[in-house]
């Protein structure tokens, strides 16, 4: 087929802008899913991703439109993964196109993701289709819109489409413009194969499948391919597109998007934004973008009953398989016992790893405090350490800076919060650059914030000050040093591993206290004295005492009573058992539990 | 010496009891004496214990009847005999006969001096039956007399039960316990705790129980176990060997029994424990094999209870186990957190402080396990 005749696109939107049932719409109208077939959402397959609105694995799907003007045109949509914590994977696959649907819901406007993934695309030269969705609700502003494409976009609004998912309004108009305005795939005269991998799956049967556009030559069976990243070898032995479903053909060519089943089994071996050329006859450049994705959070998972740690390691090991970004390794707690320290692109990520652990693997499982990852620089040492724990910390004498990740966050918020959201993001330690208008009622606010500071409650608690009408997006942003130090938490001296936390140093104290009065009022009362402390190396910075005992001790007991006696005794005895010992202390395990909840 | 005989069930009360009848009773006296004659008496036993039930029931004649069987067993007397009574049994022709047969203590369950209260237990007394009954009790001139009562009860505040010690006091008895109410499962009070209609409160347990012993103290009862306050001479022998580990011989339904290598106990079943007797068998519930180790970690947990203590060294020669380093240890470290103290330096005595002694059940817990379970001439 002709490269001319191919088109390769992607939709981008915020969340619940109606990306999915646009596509489906999509799929519908060209015929490429029968109606009887779809069900709402068809290309978000895995229920997380149905309930939260959001695409997690990328679900490509080659189409046949045949245009106005009677040509044939083969559409590639790309569905990409719509968070800020899967941007690397967003922006693969916004490589892997030379268009994008830009949606914008038509009640809400431009919104922080609005703006943060037009400007990734806007980076990936990519040709922008804005659509304005959801044009038939009561609530929506039309001329408010435009005007914001105008203003905050910088998109001349008459290139805008006025469509409705729900109800089929102006598909064909989206369709012809995918024809006409973007441009056929680009780099195809390249003289030697390349095609850039966006994402894998891991299957049971056949191993490591790999999702790929081809820029420019071919892949088929039974030749070798190359992956530049690493110079690996492997055998491929099946090509196919996705109709969605995957299905077999002879070769891909360029323009093409499918996928590529080889001889590689683990996962790890294939990078997203890797490029993949013929052994015999590689290309001396890669495509442009590609890099190691590192895990920028992290924290350690136990299951909350011991005997479901073997249940947890599989668990973990199987997710894994689906998803390289994912990295765990075990570890141990004196609080919590066996688990493992796992590392993820950021708080979503680790949100839908844990629900998926407890969903679809059945495990329970409790978090300690996420971390994000230090660059520790010690004295006499010629490179930065990352330190990812809290207690991998060098010796604090030793220690010549730290500096800490930050972010850039684009906060969309309604103007009569503007205060209360100022002063959330000083006590965050973040800095406002910028303010910009986006409407009457609204304003957006360029902030740098210490990545950590927003690992909590930050967007709780931006959703609770905006009623729910703020929204926030981000990207990473530099290191910078910061004074921090770590705290421990002791329980009699004892320090407990599971909450020991690095804090600024001006933060350390109102932390410290909040955690030990929790602690302290969640051990149950003691029959000796339990101090619980928070301390920054030698020095206790907050205290709080577990209530002392004041009554355990049976009336009457006689002769009759002394059996009957030392089986309740031996009861409480077996209780104690099953308590974690720490300074000299039994506590119940889900005391640390209930604390690590809140 | 258990007499299951009971006229009612107290709300509080979960010890073994059924409602008399004549040939009931008869057959009772009988399986009392063929059970007696089951033990293989090493010696003649010190002291004697009626409890219940309510032993003051039984009819002059029974009481004879059973006392009869004591005066064989122990041809020379005993040091102690009590008899548990409730206020309402205690009629002059029954005092003569406990007399006559030699009862040196009478127990009387008054429980509270305040009408609503004694109401809210399912108590069968008045208040002025009690009196009429210490009265009488006094004229008949046992040696030691004793007066139970109960705090922590529904709707008793705290001046409320003071007043209760202080009536108590005006009494003059020689003995006076005082038990906080404890809620047994199966007893209709544990019923209406479940249902939430009464609450515990274990800060206002442990106020009432600081209070209770600094009242008796200063009117001259000495506090020697978490209940138990005396006049000098006036402990109770019985018990005391109880708490110190030494033998008994428990006989009539649900009885314990410590003695010759056994510890165990008898039915709670009048029906039961009768059939039992017939077949020659008797501790045979909660049958346990005493060991050194077992004897030992026994008398430290209730030898703590009292207000003496323990002394670790005799203990030790008593109950010859091995491996008292950790029990040691743990003691120690209730000295250094101020629940016990060290009786004079470098001695085994170790007795509990008032906190201490209000965290008796805590500490046993604490304390169990620790010694090695092989008996020293094991090895």
């Amino acid at each position: 087929m002709d490269v001319s005749l191919t088109r390769n696109f992607c939709i981008i939107a915020h969340v619940d802008h109606g990306k999915t049932t646009l596509s489906d719409r999509l799929l519908e109208h060209t015929r490429t899913v029968e109606m009887r077939v779809m069900t709402d959402q068809h290309l978000d397959a895995m229920d997380l991703e149905k309930e939260r609105g959001i695409t997690i694995k990328s679900h490509p799907v080659t189409m046949n439109y045949p245009s106005k003007s009677g040509t044939i045109y083969k559409l590639n949509l790309m569905d990409t993964p719509g968070h800020v914590d899967f941007s690397y994977e967003v922006s693969r696959s916004l490589a892997a196109c030379e268009g994008a649907l830009l949606l914008i819901d038509a009640a809400q406007g431009v919104e922080a993701q609005t703006v943060a993934n037009y400007h990734l695309a806007a980076a990936q030269d990519l040709k922008i289709i804005p659509v304005i969705n959801k044009i038939d609700l009561p609530s929506a502003n039309l001329e408010l819109c435009m005007k914001q494409l105008e203003d905050i976009l910088t998109i001349p609004a008459e290139e805008a489409i006025l469509a409705s998912g729900k109800s089929g309004i102006g598909i064909e108009d989206i369709l012809e413009a995918v024809v006409e305005r973007i441009p056929p795939p680009r780099w195809s005269e390249y003289p030697q194969t390349r095609a850039l991998v966006f994402d894998s799956l891991y299957d049971t049967y056949r191993g490591v499948i790999t999702y790929a556009r081809v820029f420019s030559g071919a892949l088929k069976a039974g030749e070798q391919m190359l992956m530049m990243s690493s110079n690996q070898r492997s055998e491929i032995k099946e090509v196919g597109v996705f109709t969605p479903k995957m299905t077999k053909v002879a070769s891909l060519g360029a323009g093409d998007v499918g996928y590529i089943v080889s001889t590689i089994k683990d996962p790890s071996e294939i990078k997203v934004g890797d490029t993949l050329t013929q052994h015999i006859k590689p290309a001396q450049e890669m495509l442009p973008g590609y890099k190691e994705v590192r895990p920028m959070v992290f924290c350690g998972l136990y299951p909350l009953e011991s005997n479901d740690y073997e249940k947890l390691k599989a668990a973990l090991g199987r997710l894994r398989l689906n998803d390289a970004a994912f990295v765990y390794q075990s570890e141990s707690s004196v609080a919590l016992g066996f688990g493992f320290r796992c590392g993820f692109l950021g708080l979503l990520h680790m949100e839908i790893i844990q629900e998926r652990i407890r969903r679809e693997h059945d495990v329970e499982i409790i978090s300690t405090y996420p971390s994000v990852v230090y660059r520790v620089k010690v004295v006499g040492e010629a490179e930065e350490r990352e330190v990812d724990n809290p207690i991998n910390l060098p010796d604090p004498g030793t220690i010549d800076y730290i500096s800490e990740p930050t972010i850039k966050a684009a906060i969309h918020i309604p103007n009569r919060c503007t205060g209360d959201i100022l002063s959330l993001v000083m006590e965050k330690r973040g800095t406002v650059d910028h303010t910009d208008t986006l409407d009457d009622t609204r304003i957006m606010l360029t902030c740098v914030l210490p990545l950590n500071e927003i690992l909590v409650d930050f967007n709780d608690r931006l959703k609770s000050i905006t009623s729910g009408y703020g929204s926030m997006d981000y990207e990473l942003g530099e290191y910078r040093e910061a004074d921090l130090v770590k705290m421990d938490i002791l329980v009699n001296s004892d320090p407990v591993d599971a909450f020991a936390s690095i804090v600024h140093r001006e933060k350390a104290e109102g932390k410290g206290r909040q955690l030990c009065e929790k602690l302290a009022d969640i051990i149950p009362p003691q029959m000796f004295k339990v101090a619980i402390q928070a301390a920054i190396g030698g020095k206790i910075i907050a205290r709080d005492n577990v209530k002392e005992m004041r009554k355990d001790v049976t009336a009457k007991c006689y002769g009759g009573d002394i059996s009957r006696k030392r089986k309740l005794l031996d009861k409480q005895k077996e209780g104690k058992k099953k308590m974690k010992m720490i300074g000299k202390v039994n506590i119940p395990p889900d005391a640390f539990i209930q604390v690590l909840k809140n | 010496m258990h007499v299951p005989f009971c006229a009612t069930t107290c709300d509080f009360c979960a010890f073994y009891q059924t409602k008399p009848s004549a040939d009931g009773i008869r057959r009772y006296l009988d399986a009392m004496k063929a059970e007696a004659a089951l033990v293989s008496w090493t010696r003649a036993p010190g002291t004697v214990f009626w409890g219940g039930g309510t032993p003051g029931l039984l009819s002059p004649s029974a009481l004879r009847e059973l006392g009869s069987l004591v005066n064989a067993l122990a041809p020379a007397g005993v040091e102690e005999w009590t008899v548990e009574m409730a206020p309402a049994s205690v009629t002059e022709a029954r005092l003569e006969a406990l007399k006559e047969i030699g009862v040196t203590r009478i127990s009387m369950g008054v429980q509270s001096f305040r009408p609503e209260l004694l109401d809210a237990l399912g108590r069968q007394h008045t208040r002025e039956q009690v009196f009429r009954a210490y009265e009488r009790v006094k004229e008949a001139g046992f040696k030691s007399v004793n007066l139970d009562l109960m705090f922590a009860l529904p709707g008793q505040a705290e001046d409320e039960w003071l007043a209760d010690i202080d009536q108590a006091v005006a009494l003059a008895p020689d003995h006076i316990s005082t038990y906080c109410l404890t809620f047994e499962e199966d007893t209709k009070l544990w019923v209406k705790l479940s249902k939430g209609q009464v609450k515990l409160d274990p800060e206002h347990e442990a106020r009432l129980y600081a209070a209770t012993w600094a009242r008796l103290e200063e009117h001259g009862y000495g506090q020697y176990e978490v209940s138990n306050f005396a006049r000098p001479g006036h402990a109770c022998v019985h018990n005391v060997n109880t708490w110190r580990m030494r033998e008994w011989v428990g006989l009539g339904p649900s009885a314990a029994s410590q003695h010759g290598g056994w510890r165990g106990g008898n039915p709670a079943d009048l029906e039961r424990w009768q059939a039992e007797v017939a077949r020659g068998e008797r501790m045979t519930e909660d049958r346990v094999r005493l060991t050194p180790a077992l004897l030992l970690e026994d008398a430290v947990i209730f030898g703590l209870r009292i207000n003496a203590g323990i002394d670790l060294a005799e203990l030790a020669r008593r109950f010859p186990a091995r491996g008292l380093a950790d029990l040691r240890g743990a003691l120690d470290r209730l000295v250094a957190e101020g629940l016990a103290e060290q009786q004079s330096a470098g001695a085994g005595r170790v007795r509990l402080t008032g906190r201490g002694r209000l965290l008796a059940d805590a500490i046993g817990s604490e304390l169990m396990g620790l010694i090695d379970a092989e008996p020293a001439d094991a090895r």
